[in-house]
């Protein structure tokens, strides 16, 4: 029974090689359909990787405060509320208020967009900053017109021909703001919604004193990891209802973001899938047009092997097989397609690349699969030929 | 005397062309006994070819009874059927219906593969039968690269290589030329004769059933002794 199924395989890969013009474009569907749904579950879950690192680099001990929109439109978070916070629940440990803009910075002749930041001492450790230069903003430096510049805007300023930072004005508003301190590069995203890396921070005394419109759009704090989620959001909320009638807020926690992202990683699967199934369906037609059009050929073969013993489900195997090793050869090219566009990908977008081994697996399975289910037909026709006509044609 | 090799009685068929019934056979009773080689003659259309495909199991009769070595043939279970052509019958074709992409061993071994032997053990016998009609030295190549003499008697090694009960060869020599054609002729008398093989051969060719030890002929689908 080994030799027989050994046979059938060395067979089927000569078969198929003789007519390899025809397998190779019924590959294709294949190919396209294994390599979209191997490239884009991998993608995925490099994506994933990445998100969840993000999230894992702040700490999930982390929560963010906004104004909501459901509230009374005139209420707002105000600076001493939101200083208070810590001392008047027991769940909250640290606030860190900010408030956030855009500015495009023109020297010379060059362009750079950052954005600009109010910011209190505290968010620098709710955020894991690292200076790099000179010190960060402290909460005595109320008022003055001090900044902390991010690692994009040092090498866009060092561009534009300053060499030494620390001590560089930057004009902010018709103020000059003195540097005091460079960052290192840091991670963005979470629960992190503004670009460190091209940001202005200055204090956020003087930020709320000199810019336009200024309006502390989040407080971003850090809470009690033993106290249950849902119960400091309550305190939050309850806090904050109990200084300002009708003001409601809307906190994150990066747990729940995760899970939030999860869920869209799911959606995002079941689209994979759907449309990874449709690619294969078309080219599982061209796999079963192919072993159809194998069969009608190979008619007196049939019939010959029939003639000098062969079984019914002999002959079925043989085709089942021919048809599996082409569904497989289609799968191999897929996978190897998929991964190599998720490669790039991950090099491109600078992530880091991690081999999805579900996916592979599943790419294996599903051409199978659909090697069996294409195969199946044009199998048992093959089977079924009355050996006298088969033999005769 | 023995049991007979293969026994017919009064088997009967018939095909549906358009609205009508065209009878083929219509009652043949015919009794070989092993070892024996017999022609069976008839102009085309007279129904041989529809014989020898039932007596090769491929095709099922509309009635009568079919022996082969004592035991009745039952034609409803695919499996055995297979089991039978497999083991008690070598076909030998007019076209020699060798398989081209297969090297002339590889194609000899071909009834051994559905009998479940080993590559090996496959090659071995292979290699044997090859010997045995004198072709060994085209065991690795093509069908195409053969002459058609050479092809026929790869074809015959594949029909031996079984042993099985009976070879039925279709027109053997049909396709050869006539120095060919005796060739072939006189290798199924040396095997028949060294080896005690039973073999039937089918031809419209009187010189040929001549060299037979037994004819029998067939006209408009019933069988007289020749």
């Amino acid at each position: 029974m080994r030799t027989l199924l050994l046979v059938n395989l060395l067979e089927a890969s000569r078969s198929l090689w003789a007519s390899k013009q025809r397998s190779l474009l019924a590959l294709i569907g294949i190919v396209i359909g294994i390599g979209s749904v191997i490239g884009m579950v991998s993608i995925g879950s490099i994506v994933q990787n990445e998100v969840l690192r993000q999230f894992r680099d702040m700490g999930v001990d982390i929560m963010s405060i906004r104004k909501g929109y459901d509230g009374d439109a005139k209420t707002e978070l105000r600076f001493n509320d939101i200083m208070m916070l810590k001392e008047e629940t027991r769940s909250v440990y640290e606030v860190g208020p900010y408030l956030t803009g855009n500015m495009e910075y023109t020297l010379g002749r060059n362009k750079f967009n950052m954005e600009l930041m109010g910011v209190t001492e505290s968010f620098f450790d709710l955020n894991k900053l690292r200076i790099r230069m000179g010190r960060s903003i402290s909460d005595l430096d109320q008022h003055r017109y001090f900044c902390v510049v991010g690692s994009e805007v040092v090498e866009f300023l060092q561009k534009s021909g300053n060499a030494n930072i620390l001590g560089t004005r930057i004009a902010i508003n018709g103020r000059a703001y003195e540097v005091i301190g460079v960052l290192d590069k840091a991670a963005e995203g979470g629960l992190r919604p503004y670009g460190i890396n091209r940001a202005v921070l200055v204090p956020l005394s003087t930020a709320l004193r000199s810019f336009e419109n200024p309006d502390i759009s989040t407080v971003m704090v850090r809470v009690n990891s033993q106290v249950p989620v849902e119960q400091v959001k309550n305190d939050i909320q309850d806090y904050f209802r109990r200084k300002v009638r009708g003001l409601k807020v809307e906190i994150n926690s990066a747990e729940e973001l995760i899970q939030r992202m999860k869920d869209q990683m799911k959606m995002f699967a079941l689209l994979l899938a759907a449309i990874g199934s449709i690619s294969l369906i078309v080219g599982g037609i061209g796999v079963m047009n192919v072993m159809l059009i194998s069969v009608s050929e190979r008619r007196s073969e049939i019939g010959l092997r029939r003639a000098l013993g062969a079984q019914q489900r002999d002959i079925q195997s043989q085709f089942l097989i021919e048809s599996v090793i082409l569904c497989l050869a289609g799968g191999i090219i897929g996978i190897s397609l998929g991964i190599g566009v998720s490669y790039i990908f991950a090099y491109f977008s600078k992530w880091q690349f991690i081999m999805s081994y579900y996916s592979i697996i599943l790419g294996f399975g599903v051409s199978t699969a659909v090697g069996l289910f294409c195969g199946f037909y044009p199998a048992r026709t093959a089977a079924r030929l009355d050996p006298i006509k088969a033999l005769r044609s | 005397m023995n049991t007979p090799m293969l026994e017919i009685t009064d088997i009967r068929k018939s095909y549906q062309v358009g609205p009508t019934e065209v009878k083929v056979l219509k009652g043949i009773n015919l009794t070989v006994e092993a070892g024996e080689l017999l022609a069976v003659i008839g102009p085309s259309g007279s129904g041989k070819s529809t014989l020898m495909n039932m007596l090769g199991l491929l095709e099922k009769p509309d009635s009568g009874a079919y022996t082969i070595e004592g035991s009745k043939v039952f034609y409803d279970d695919d499996r055995v059927l297979s089991t039978l052509r497999n083991r008690k019958i070598g076909f030998v074709f007019q076209q020699y219906q060798l398989l081209p992409r297969l090297s002339a061993l590889e194609n000899v071994g071909v009834p051994l593969i559905y009998r479940g032997l080993g590559g090996d053990a496959i090659k071995k016998k292979g290699m044997e039968y090859l010997a045995k009609v004198d072709v060994e030295n085209r065991a690795h190549h093509r069908p195409a690269e053969m002459s058609g003499g050479q092809q026929q008697r790869v074809a015959i090694a594949r029909a031996l290589v079984g042993s099985p009960a009976l070879v039925l060869a279709d027109e053997p020599t049909g396709a050869l030329d006539t120095k060919t054609g005796q060739e072939i002729m006189d290798l199924f008398r040396r095997l028949n004769r060294d080896e005690g093989i039973t073999m039937i051969v089918i031809t419209h060719n009187p010189g040929l059933a001549e060299q037979c030890k037994r004819s029998v002929k067939i006209i408009d689908g019933m069988i007289y002794p020749a």
